[in-house]
């Protein structure tokens, strides 16, 4: 009988080795993110409470109670509207902005000077988040240093410019917070894009006469395509999850109803009131809100080839 | 097949462990006290207390060498979360000895999370002898069906503390002029505050404004109201009128004070006259006297009663709050004995109440401690002794920490957000009674 030898290509090889290399990352990913995901989605049909010995199933009540009830004044449906005014507020602005931000910083010549204006826009990145959320609180308070600026600007003295107390202010304050955390880390990002984009396209560029204004949207944005996609996707996905800022405003005598984002909704469901199975069911809808919108972008900004150099 | 096999087994991998209850309770065995156990310990920051609880813990465990104490100490807003959670993941590994205000930690006890006193263990024959070792109706909000539920830590209530030179800076006197009642307390506060145009730069005083069910509920029952654990917030009127009265306080009436300012307690001991009253408890005095001892000895600081409405229909002060020392029910036979044993040994021997109350200003509702020289040569102890007596415990019933965020979102929107006191009452009432029936 004629034995069959087994034969591998190259690449077959490879990617097994590939494989096997993937094995741990896997299993982690699998441990710290798919069993809280599938964890959440059946406690989330559940009556389970944080103090109590008992649950049993109760089908898709959460759910529906979410959706029709007040959940005690502070209700899903407010907080999509606050996480989604965030949001727009937010992201747009931060993804615009550091993308003009990385430009600037590509054309100084000097090296230091670009390293020192990548640093100083990183630093905020890595402060905690709650320690920023403090000190911004104590800056926003009337007697602080974001009013005493606006005073000056607004050439005015000795006015509460209400950036904890008024509504609309205070959802300003909290953008402000993030803006000013997260610009430094995206403009980072694009810098890198920017640096991967070969000097000789800009050289060609230049021999045929194209303006800086026109390199831009004909060349260095084109070409951009992948960290937009990636920068947009993940400042939309920071911005859909952000917490402390707004909890520690809260926690400081803030309202909490304008600036009650889900993630905040899910901890005080959670945490403070103990109703684990409708707070899992929050968290199941701010996946799937995630998720959908992921699918959005990838799908909208699809259009057109793959960029290579 | 095999993969589908493979699938289902790693399925039911994930979801077998979140249904599992445990085995059915094991009767308790004889335990051998001499087998090595750890316990794990689990409190709120006090820098006092933490000084004298480290000793004791240090001298307890060289007395007893098999017992290992893992102590975590946390700030009150963590540590009630962080109970919470261990206890939501497993009961078991929840720690084996903890404390909460009551308005917290009553569910624990409602839902068997915490062992009933062990008398035997910490010297009281039973619990009417343990009843009687404490003054009137102070450990009443651990008493479950014929057992105790917990040791006092401490029970604390809140009176008004004043610096007497802000006072005067503003043209008072002190001793006279000090408010009375809250149309006082408006009236005096208005002749202290100063303001750059709009913004407050020193205040007469302020509330705190997350504990509202220690601070105003006892303003609402001063009016006629009450919070029920059956109806909610009983007696719109009285509600509407206190919410009102909240509502004038802020920057939408008198602007005499709001939440998003630095707590008053905080700007108290450092007596840099922006501030001239702050509603704290006893424990202040020790505060006082650490960070600031030349403020603490100037006499320059008193403290008077809470005041009351003009047209009160009760004379409330405000609440008192306990926090009592736990044990996990669900902690092992050997692990509950010398948890219990430590808790006796912090709290009841001779000697350590009074530590407690000069070195840290907690007083334990003990009436040898109430009435004995210690307690009533503590600064001002008569005038806590006189608001212990018109006060009665926090609200510790169903949903209490709920319902508190409920009160505290009402007072922020009648003074923030500028909503109608009655609209504001109306959603609060509807929200504490879905609270109440959920």
């Amino acid at each position: 009988m004629k034995s069959k030898v087994k034969t591998y290509s190259i690449e077959k090889k490879q990617a097994r080795y590939g494989f096997a290399f993937t094995i741990p990352c896997l299993l982690f990913f699998a441990f710290f993110s798919f069993y809280p995901i599938i964890n959440a989605f059946i406690t989330s049909m559940t009556d389970r409470r944080a103090v109590g010995k008992t649950w049993k199933f109760i089908g898709f009540e959460n759910y529906s109670y979410l959706f029709t009830k007040s959940n005690g004044g502070f209700s899903l449906l407010n907080s999509l509207k606050a996480t989604g005014l965030f949001t727009l507020g937010c992201f747009i602005p931060m993804v615009v902005i550091a993308l003009v931000l990385s430009v600037l910083i590509m054309q100084l010549r000097k090296p230091g000077q670009k390293k020192f204006f990548e640093l100083s826009y990183y630093i905020p990145a890595v402060l905690s988040s709650v320690v920023a959320a403090t000190i911004w609180r104590i800056m926003f308070q009337p007697t602080g240093l974001v009013n005493q600026l606006s005073n000056t600007l607004m050439f005015t003295s000795g006015k509460d410019y209400k950036w904890l107390t008024d509504n609309g202010m205070l959802v300003a304050s909290t953008i402000i917070v993030y803006f000013w955390k997260y610009i430094g880390y995206f403009t980072i990002l694009f810098i890198t894009g920017l640096a991967s984009i070969p000097p000789t396209i800009y050289e060609a560029a230049i021999v045929d006469g194209s303006s800086r204004w026109h390199t831009f949207w004909k060349i260095t944005l084109p070409l951009l395509k992948p960290t937009v996609m990636l920068v947009s996707i993940m400042a939309m996905l920071q911005c859909l999850k952000t917490f402390s800022t707004q909890y520690m405003f809260v926690i400081g005598g803030t309202a909490r109803k304008p600036i009650d984002v889900i993630t905040m909704n899910i901890f005080y469901t959670g945490i403070t009131n103990g109703y684990l199975g409708r707070a899992s069911a929050m968290s199941i809808i701010l996946f799937f809100i995630m998720l959908f919108f992921t699918y959005f972008q990838f799908a909208v900004q699809r259009g057109g080839d793959d960029v290579e150099y | 097949m095999k993969k589908v096999f493979i699938v289902m087994l790693l399925v039911l991998a994930f979801v077998v462990p979140m249904f599992a209850q445990g085995g059915q309770e094991a009767k308790k065995a004889e335990i051998d006290k001499t087998a090595p156990v750890t316990i794990i310990f689990w409190t709120h920051e006090d820098a006092a207390r933490q000084k004298l609880e480290d000793q004791w813990m240090k001298e307890f465990m060289e007395a007893h060498p098999n017992v290992k104490i893992e102590v975590s100490r946390k700030d009150a807003e963590g540590l009630r979360q962080g109970v919470q959670t261990a206890y939501a993941a497993d009961p078991k590994t929840a720690p084996t000895v903890w404390n909460l205000p009551i308005e917290s930690s009553h569910e624990y006890i409602e839902n068997g999370l915490v062992a009933p006193v062990d008398y035997e263990v910490v010297g009281f024959k039973n619990a009417d002898d343990m009843r009687a070792q404490y003054a009137d109706g102070m450990i009443d909000a651990v008493y479950q069906d014929g057992n105790f539920y917990g040791i006092p830590l401490e029970l604390t209530n809140w009176c008004i503390f004043l610096d007497k030179e802000v006072f005067r800076l503003a043209g008072l006197d002190p001793e006279k002029d000090y408010p009375k009642t809250w149309e006082d307390m408006v009236a005096v506060s208005k002749k202290i505050v100063k303001r750059d145009g709009d913004i407050i730069t020193r205040r007469g005083f302020d509330f705190r404004y997350s504990y509202s069910l220690t601070y105003f509920v006892p303003m609402v029952e001063q009016l006629g109201g009450s919070l029920s654990e059956k109806e909610g917030c009983v007696n719109e009127e009285a509600w509407v009128k206190a919410l009102t009265f909240m509502k004038n306080w802020g920057p939408s009436g008198e602007n005499l004070g709001n939440s998003t300012l630095t707590a008053p307690r905080k700007l108290f001991n450092k007596h840099n006259l922006d501030i001239a009253m702050a509603n704290t408890g006893l424990y202040q005095e020790s505060r006082i006297a650490t960070e600031n001892p030349t403020f603490y000895n100037s006499g320059e600081w008193m403290v008077v009663p809470y005041p009351v409405f003009k047209d009160a229909v009760k004379d409330v002060a405000g609440c008192y709050y306990g926090h009592y020392y736990h044990v996990n029910s669900e902690a092992t036979d050997l692990q509950q004995y010398w948890g219990w044993e430590l808790i006796k040994y912090f709290l009841l021997t001779p000697g350590h109440a009074e530590l407690y109350l000069t070195n840290v200003g907690l007083i334990q509702p003990l009436k040898t401690l109430m009435n004995g020289d210690v307690y009533k040569s503590m600064p001002y102890s008569e005038v806590f002794s006189y608001d212990f007596a018109r006060a009665h415990i926090v609200y510790c019933g169903k949903g209490s920490a709920a319902i508190q965020k409920q009160i505290d979102t009402a007072i922020n929107n009648v003074m923030l957000q500028g909503v109608d006191p009655k609209q504001a009452y109306k959603d609060l009432q509807k929200n504490v009674l879905e609270i109440l029936n959920d």
